[in-house]
This record gives structure tokens, sequence and C-alpha cells, in this order.
């Protein structure tokens, strides 16, 4: 064996010379098995939906929660644009736009609330039938994702308010998007899943 | 190695395996044949274990072989000659298993095609798994018993399932076995063909008393089943038929009736107990009530909610009156 | 030698550090390795309770209720808190050292997986206080729904459990892809980190699968959620599904990368390179996809779809292939080599004499007319613990005396690691040889009473079993003892050419004293990279 060069102390920056930062990496492993986990809700949902179908499906209200899928959209493209910002070094744009991210992830749960709790008065509940159980069980854990995006959003906003993002070093907005278009991306195929086929 | 050296270790090889392909296709380590199935199983059984004991020679020889003749000299510190691969042998041994399995998979798929083949003339038999006993139902005849009988010679259509947790209803001697799940209906063919009593064995966990969910399989001449069908008609008014057929055994001990379940309370002296438990009900009206209202009173240690809730419905005034008098007699 | 020096002017309570947040690999692969034993030796107990009660019919130490219980606890022990767990530690403490990084991508997620372990395993046994588990360590409901309390807390456990394992997969790949040394391109990694390459894939891909079905048993105790409650509905052939498309990759989870220590121990006592290494490296990669396609085959009594039942025989007979390649790799590895029977050595030749049989039975167990026979049986029993016990466990073993000079900087007693050998291996055949007899001759798994007829394979199987137990103290006072009187073992004991070899024993806080460069393959012997023996120094193992 050679030992040739000085052991340097920044040596985990070694990562970044192939292109692959590894707090990107890592998050983009994470969001991979998160895909298996809803992989699994989302395969007892549809079980469900094929074994038994049930009446009560009729309840769900495509329209408003129409609305709330494009506000979560929406929210994906302050995202992106945060994101354009900090790349041009508009910290304060970036700013913006994650409290514009903050407020539309907000209103996105408070629609969800309002779903559920509509549901509620018309019987549908978690121990009403299976479809209750599967539908509030994998929405559900939807909108936690979502709580747990707008936290992330929260502290990447004070962060940004401190000063820690530059036009070179964010790192930290970057792989916060990663998540958040991930939950986006989530929220289409429920949709999809639930309310339109 | 020399040449004649690598020809005797061939040489050793081939007899080696060649000797226990045979004794493997010989040994006999499956039960009693009892089935038509069970013939076809057991060649395709043997076969596989021809072919895994002649792989099992060939790698444990090769393995002790190679322990014994490229053991380290003493001192000698220096490393092995290196080779790092050879593409002709990898493909090889990648290849020969791969037939192995191609062949073994088509032969198991003509089996299993053989042994599922609906057939003439068949006897429906409805299985009903739950904590701790077997329920049969014949829907030719309208009986339901808790012994299974079978002519023999008759094909056999067991629709399986269960009323609370998962069974699985096996007959070693049938080779045959299938999940009893609540809210499905599974199906199991075979064809009895040698006369016996074969145990039944529950094989899927179902709780403390799994391991005691054993019935009996009475294969028999149609004469001898015939016989039995009619007698099973009426249903059991023996009490200790009545005891062990409703499940009572399974749990319960009771020396008059040969039973050492442990699930549930011993039922041995139960009249002088049963007197006292509860003031204001005689033996009689607390051993009725335990039978019919299972949690009514709940013995400790022993849990709540194992004891089936359905004997009122299941069991006759005649059967219910006829079990109580047993039981307050022994 | 300079090291070791300063290890021991250190102030004294340097242990203190494994007992406490700390997020140097090094640290947290010992914590790993010494907790996960722990929860092996409580596994064991509980399987001494299941031998005894098993020594002759009729239900004498334990009733069925606590059959059921000590049963499903010690499957769920020794799979989710000693195999998998112990595995990871290896992970943490070598791959690092063996890519030549200087700790893992992210230390502080790092210490959050080993800290989950804890308390994941003290829920499990905190159940025993609750009415414990009891519906077998797979859980089948509605059995799983109706029993005690004490399941939700099994659930619980295994979620977090499950979750340790997801955040060090993270981690795993994190690190070997993004800090390698220069030099160490994907075909120099050593086979044993290409092991957990493969085993973290499959957890990222498997576990949250699990999570997913275990919220759901969790729920339908807790809340009164439908899933799988019949009346309203559910099917507990879902839950099979689920939780098999976990826990058959389980199985590869808990044997890639003993497979990958296996590939590290004998080109070192062989003094030959590795025989086809990037067969053994693509062969774990291919276990790994298709152990994604074959859960279905735990399933061939249950109520599936008998058309789909060929697809999933073939690809779980596919798998016998990429199997055998590693195995005639390994003997193509020793043969013509100058073997040395160390310890290690013994427990990795003893892996392949036991794995092979765990394999072969799995034939068995995949062609459908003889798995309606045999699934659910004692024949099952033996399978799995030749595969896990005498693969998984024999691989551990191996790897626990191969590295333990590298982590204590003593090496030690090779009289006692042969006689532990020994005992493991005879009672490890003796313990699971009958149980395909009984299986076979139809004796059902999980039963706390037998019929007479099974009473001599059970009684061989208890005295293996008391055999293996006690196999242990060797192993125990041998790791002790060795602490303080082992010789010293010097930066690479065994000259081997592997990176972790080519530091001090125990290494420097960060790694190496210099970056490492890697010139060529881990398992080049014979091609003169290593320096000839030093004059004086005793070659270890003797």
């Amino acid at each position: 064996m050679e030992y040739t060069k000085p052991m340097h102390e920044d040596a985990f920056r070694a990562g970044r010379a192939l292109g692959l930062d590894h707090l990107k990496l890592g998050v983009w492993l994470f969001i991979g098995s998160e895909v298996m986990f809803f992989g699994g809700l989302i395969a007892a949902f549809l079980f469900y939906k094929v074994n038994n179908p049930t009446p009560e499906s009729a309840l769900l209200d495509v329209g408003l929660v129409g609305i709330n899928t494009f506000v979560l959209l929406a929210s994906s493209l302050t995202v992106v644009s945060a994101l354009a910002a900090v790349g041009r070094g508009d910290v304060a744009s970036m700013n913006l736009y994650l409290i514009a991210t903050i407020v539309l992830g907000v209103a996105f749960l408070s629609g969800q609330a309002y779903e559920f709790v509509s549901l509620f008065r018309h019987g549908l509940t978690l121990s009403s039938s299976v479809f209750g159980s599967s539908f509030f069980t994998l929405t559900g854990f939807h909108g936690l994702h979502v709580l747990v995006g707008v936290a992330w959003a929260l502290s990447t906003f004070f962060r940004g308010m401190r000063g820690n993002y530059t036009r070179d070093e964010h790192i930290g907005v970057e792989v916060f998007g990663l998540y958040w278009h991930f939950v986006d991306i989530v929220w289409i195929v429920l949709f999809t899943v639930i309310y339109l086929i | 190695m020399k040449e004649r050296s690598i020809l005797l270790v061939i040489f050793a090889a081939l007899i080696l395996t060649a000797g226990g392909y045979l004794a493997a296709t010989q040994l006999h380590l499956m039960p009693f044949q009892a089935s038509t199935r069970a013939v076809e199983v057991d060649r395709l059984f043997q076969l596989l274990l021809g072919i895994t004991a002649v792989i099992f020679l060939l790698v444990e020889g090769a393995l002790v072989y190679a322990a014994l003749r490229f053991r380290r000299k003493p001192g000698d510190d220096t490393d092995a000659v290196p080779v790092h691969g050879n593409n002709a042998l990898e493909i090889l041994w990648t290849l020969i298993p791969a037939a192995i399995v191609v062949f073994v998979g088509i032969y198991s798929v003509q089996v299993l095609q053989d042994i599922e083949r609906p057939q003439e003339n068949t006897l429906v038999v409805e299985v009903i798994g739950r904590q701790f006993t077997w329920e049969f139902h014949y829907p030719e005849d309208n009986v339901t018993t808790s012994e299974l009988h079978l002519p023999v010679g008759r094909p056999v259509l067991f629709q399986i399932t269960a009323e609370d947790v998962i069974h699985s209803f096996w007959v070693p001697e049938f080779r045959a076995k299938r999940d009893a799940t609540p809210g499905q209906m599974a199906e199991l063919r075979i064809t009895p063909s040698q006369p016996g009593r074969f145990p039944i064995r529950c094989a899927e966990l179902c709780g403390p008393g799994h391991a005691g969910m054993i019935s009996e399989v009475v294969v028999e001449d149609q004469a001898a089943y015939d016989a039995w069908l009619a007698a099973a008609k009426t249903g059991p008014s023996d009490p200790v038929e009545i005891f062990t057929q409703f499940g009572c055994a399974a749990c319960h001990t009771l020396a008059a009736a040969g039973s050492n379940g442990q699930v549930g309370p011993p039922l041995d002296g139960l009249a002088a107990t049963a007197a006292n438990r509860v003031p204001g009900l005689s033996a009689e009206e607390y051993v009725r009530q335990s039978i019919l209202e299972p949690g009514a009173h709940v013995v400790q240690p022993f849990a709540n909610g194992l004891m089936p809730a359905d004997f009122g419905q299941r069991l006759t005034d005649e059967q219910l009156d006829a079990l109580i008098e047993f039981l307050l007699a022994n | 030698m300079k090291s070791l020096v300063s290890r021991l002017r250190q102030p004294a309570p340097a242990w203190l550090r494994y007992f406490g947040w700390n997020t140097d690999h090094k640290v947290i692969g010992v914590q790993y390795l010494v907790t996960t034993f722990f929860f092996f030796l409580v596994g064991g107990a509980l399987a001494m309770v299941v031998r005894t009660e098993l020594l002759q019919p009729g239900v004498d130490v334990v009733n069925g209720t606590q059959y059921n219980r000590v049963m499903t606890n010690h499957g769920s022990l020794m799979i989710f808190l000693w195999v998998i767990p112990v595995l990871a530690g290896f992970g943490n403490y070598f791959v690092p050292l063996m890519i030549g990084a200087r700790d893992m991508a992210f230390p502080r997620m790092n210490a959050l997986s080993f800290w989950l372990i804890p308390p994941g395993g003290l829920l499990m046994i905190a159940s025993f206080f609750a009415g414990a588990a009891e519906a077998g360590w797979t859980a089948y409901v509605p059995l799983s729904i109706r029993t005690p309390d004490g399941q939700t807390l099994w659930a619980l456990g295994v979620i977090v459990l499950g979750t340790s394992s997801i955040l060090g997969a993270v981690n795993f790949l994190t690190t070997i892809v993004t800090m390698r040394a220069p030099g160490m391109t994907l075909w120099r990694l050593p086979l044993f980190v290409w092991g957990i390459i493969a085993t973290s894939l499959l957890v990222l891909s498997a576990t949250p699968v699990l999570t997913a079905g275990l919220i759901m048993v969790a729920l339908d105790r807790l809340v009164g959620t439908q899933f799988f409650a019949v009346a309203g509905g559910g099917d507990p052939v879902l839950w099979q599904n689920l939780f098999w498309f976990y826990s058959h990759p389980a199985v590869y989870i808990m044997i890639l990368p003993g497979m990958g220590i296996i590939s590290e121990v004998f080109p070192v006592f062989s003094r030959k390179p590795i025989f086809g290494y990037r067969m053994i490296a693509l062969s774990s990669l291919a276990i790994a996809v298709l152990g994604l396609t074959v859960w279905a085959h735990h399933m061939f009594t249950s109520g599936m779809d008998p058309r789909l039942r060929i697809p999933y025989m073939v690809s779980s007979m596919v798998i016998a292939v990429p199997t055998g390649v590693k195995i005639f790799s390994w003997l193509a590895t020793i043969w013509n080599g100058k073997l040395r029977f160390t310890t290690p050595m013994l427990f990795a030749m003893g892996f392949i004499s036991q794995f092979l049989i765990g394999g072969l039975t799995g034939i068995f167990l995949a062609a459908i007319p003889v798995d309606l026979h045999v699934h659910d049986t004692y024949f099952v029993v033996a399978h799995l613990h030749f595969v896990l016990f005498g693969g998984s466990v024999s691989a551990i073993y191996a790897g626990l005396y191969y590295w333990y000079p590298k982590i204590t900087g003593r090496m030690y007693d090779e009289r006692l690691g042969q006689a532990h050998f020994w005992m493991n291996f005879i009672g490890m055949s003796l313990t699971y040889l009958p149980m395909f007899l009984a299986g076979l001759q139809g004796m059902p798994r999980r039963v706390a009473d037998y019929d007479p007829n099974f009473l001599v394979p059970n009684q061989l199987a208890s005295f293996g079993g008391f055999l293996l137990g006690i196999s242990v103290l060797p192993f125990l006072y041998n790791a002790f003892v060795s602490l303080r009187s082992g010789k010293e073992a010097g930066g690479n004991p065994w000259r081997a050419l592997t990176l972790e070899w080519q530091t001090s024993s125990p290494p420097p806080q960060h790694n190496f004293e210099q970056e490492p460069v890697i010139t060529h393959g881990p398992y080049d012997y014979g091609e003169g990279h290593l320096a000839p023996h030093p004059a004086g120094a005793p070659a270890a193992g003797e």
C-alpha cells in the first residue's frame, strides 16, 4: 500500500468531485425508501378498492380536493423559484418564496382537515369500513409528510434569514426542494388512485 | 497433481455420487402413503433427494478433500499460485445448476397439475377450523361431525375455511395441506387409496391450543362409510363423544373423557367446585351458563375470550343436558 | 505501535465513550456488536426454554400461551435484534476502513441508527410484562389482532428497529458511493462491501413495506381500523403479502453481508486471490434483485391465485444459481491454496458445509407439490436454521474472530476458538438435522406438545441445542480474557491485503495517518504486493 497524500481535514469533500454531494445522495436514497412505504399503503388501498368496491367512495368531493391539489402543485412552483433565486444569489426573494411555500402547505393541510371533518360528519371514519381505514391511513400519512415539509421549510427559512445560504452554498435548500417535490408527486399519485379512477 | 491422482479423485467422486444418488433415492423419509397424491409427491421428493444428495456429496467432498490436501506446510509463509478465475469453468457452473433448475421446475409443474386435476364423482367435504377443533360438513348428506370419514378410492374435494383465526388443514399421510383462512374458501383435492386412521394436524399457529388441535381421518370401505354416515346423521348422544367431538377435550382436562387439554380449567371434580363458585347458582346452573356464555364466569388464571360462545347453536338441547349431567357426575 | 502507546496514555475513562452518544464509526460499530450479542444471549436463553419444553411430549415446563410467547420472541429477537443489526455493526466498523474513508458519510445519523436499537429491544422485551407477543415472528393476522397488548409493543419495536436499519442503509450506500479513497474503484471494493451494498438496497426497498404493514396491524389493534377484520371486509392474506415482501428479502439481508465476510476470510487463509471476484460481486446483486420477486413462495398453502404460484416457484429456484456460483467460487479459492486453519477459517468452511444444507433443502420448499406437505413443519424450522444459524451465525463468528485483533489490538486464544467451533458445529448438526425427519414425518412447527412418535428427533435436537447454548461460554471467556492477556496483534497479524489491515490495531481516530491510495485489488495474493513477513514477528494463529 502506498501512502502519498496527507489526510485532508475536509476529506468529506472528496465526493463533490464526482458531482454527487453526499447529503443529496442520502436524501435521494431516503426518498427511495419512502416510495416503497407509500407503495405498501397504496397497494393495500388498491387491493381493497378492487376486491371490496364500496359506495362510500361516492362521499369524496373531487372538486374540493382538486383545488387542494392545485394548491400543492403551486407550492412546488414556489420551491423551484426559491431555489432559482438563491442560485442567482437573491436570498431575499428566496425567503419570500419559502414563505409562500409555507402558506400554500398550510392551506393544503387546512383543506385536508376540512375534507376529513366533512367525511366524519357523513359517517366515514378510520373504523367505519376497510375503505375508511385505507383512505384515512393513506391520506393521513401523506398529510404528515406535508406537515414535516412545512416544518422543514420553516427551518430553511430561518437559516435563510440568518444568511446561511449563498449563491454557491445552498445545498440545504436543494435537499429541502427534493423532499417537497417528492411529497407533491406522491399526492399526484394519490389523487389519481383515490379520486380519479 | 499427478495425472494418476487426478484420475483417482475423479473415480472416487463418481463412486461417491453414484452411491449417494442410489442411497438417497432408496431412503424412506416420508410417512405412509395413504393417497394417490402421496405417491406422486414422493416420486418428486425422491428425485429431489437424489439430485441434492449428489450436489451435497460433491461440495462437501471437495471441501474435505481441500482441507486435507491443501494444508499449508509448517514454516511456509509464501503465497499460493495466484488464479483469479476461469471463464469456462464459471460459465459451466452457472449453466449446469440452471439446467437442473429448469428440469426440476418443469417436473414440479407436471406433478402439481396431476395432483390438482378435478376428478369425476368427487365427494365434497367442507372443513371448518376454529380454536382448537376441526368440524366437517358433508353437504351431500347434510351431516356435520368432528371426525372425518372418507370412503377409500373416491376422490375428495375439501372446501376449507376458518371462523376465528388462520388454521391449516394437514394430513401428513395424504401429503396435503391447505390453510383455513377466515372469510375465504380454499380447495384441496386428494383421493384416499389406503384404509386406515390418520391424524389431522393444524399446521398454522392458531393460539395457545395449537399443538392439541388434532383430529383423525378414518378411511374405510364404502359399506363401513355408509354405516358411519347413517349413524352420524343423528349426531352423537354419548356424552364422551359429545365432549370430544365438540372440542371440549382439546382445552379441558377430564379423566373420564381421557383428555388432558391445558388451555381451559380442568373439569375433574366439577360438581364440588361448581356448587360453591357463585352464590345463588346451583352447580347445574353454573355449568350450563359457563357453556352457553363462556365469558360469564372466568376462572383465574385462564384467559377470557378463548372458548367459543356458540355452543347454544351447535348443541341440541338433549346433547347439552347429557353433557351437563356427565360433567357433574365425574 | 505508536498509536497503541498513545492509546494507553489516554485518561482512564476512555471506555466510557462506548456507553454514550459518540459519532466515531468504530465506537458505534463496537456498540452494535456488543449490544446485539447481548440480545443474541437473550434469544438463546429463550431457545433453551423451547428445547427444554420439547425434551419430552406433554406440557411440562411452560403452557401453550407461555410457549407461544417464548417462541415468538426467540424468533423476533434473533432476527431483528441479532442477525440484522450485528451485520450492520460489522458494516459500521469496517466499511469506512475498507474503502479508505475517515468515517461514515452521516456520523450523527449513524449514532442515531444505533441508539434506536436499545429502545426497540426494550419495547420487545417489555412486552413480556404486558402479555408478550404470541403470534410468531410472522404475526399472522387475525391472530395477531386478538392477542394481548404486548403485541402492540412488539409491532412498535419492529417499526423502530426497521427505521434504524433504513437509516443505516442510506448511510452505507452514501458512504460507499461518495467517500472511497483515490484508486478505490468499484471493482476494487472488498466483497464484504459489495455484500453491504446489496443488503442496503434490499433494506431500502423492502423494510418500508413491512413498516406500512405493521402500521396497519397497530392501527387495527389501537384505533379499530378494519384492515384485517374479516367481518368488515378485511383480508388476512394482504398481511401475508406485505409481511413476506419484506421478510423473504430479510433472509438475504441476513446472509449477503455474511457471504461477504466469508469472501474476506477465504483468500487470506488460503494465500490466494478470490476466485471469480466479479461473479461473486454480481451474484450478490443478482440475489438481491431476485430476492424481491419470490416472497409468495411462503404462501403456496394460503389462498393465492393458483396460476400465480408457478412464476414464484421458478423465481425461487433460480436463486439457487447465483448462490451456487458463490459456493463453487469459494471452493475454487481454497483449491490449491496454502490453507491455514485458524478459527475464522474453520467457521468459514463450516459456513459452506451448513449453508449448503440450508440452500439445498430450499429447493424442496420451492417445489410446490413437496412444499404443500412440508410447509409449516419442522422441515422448515430445520431449513431456516441451517440458513440463518449455519449460514449467518457461522459467518458472524468468522467475522468476530477474524476482526477481533483489529478491533481490540489483541489476539484471541486460538485453542479456545477451535473448541468453540467444534462445539458449535456438532451442536448445530445435532440440533437441526433430526428436525428435517420430524417435519417430513408429520410434526408441525410452533407446537408446545407433540406426538410420542417424534420423541427421538426432539431429544436429539434438545441435547444439540443445549450443546449450542454451552458453546457460547468458551467464546465469551475468550473475548473477555484476551482483551487483557491476548498477544499484541500489531497492524496486520493475518498479513491481509484489504485496507482495514493497513493501519494500526485498533485504528487511530481518523483511521489512517495518511490518505491511502489504492493501486491493486483487495485479494491480489501471490502478486508481490505484500511486504515480506517482518523478521522476528510471530506468525499469528500458530
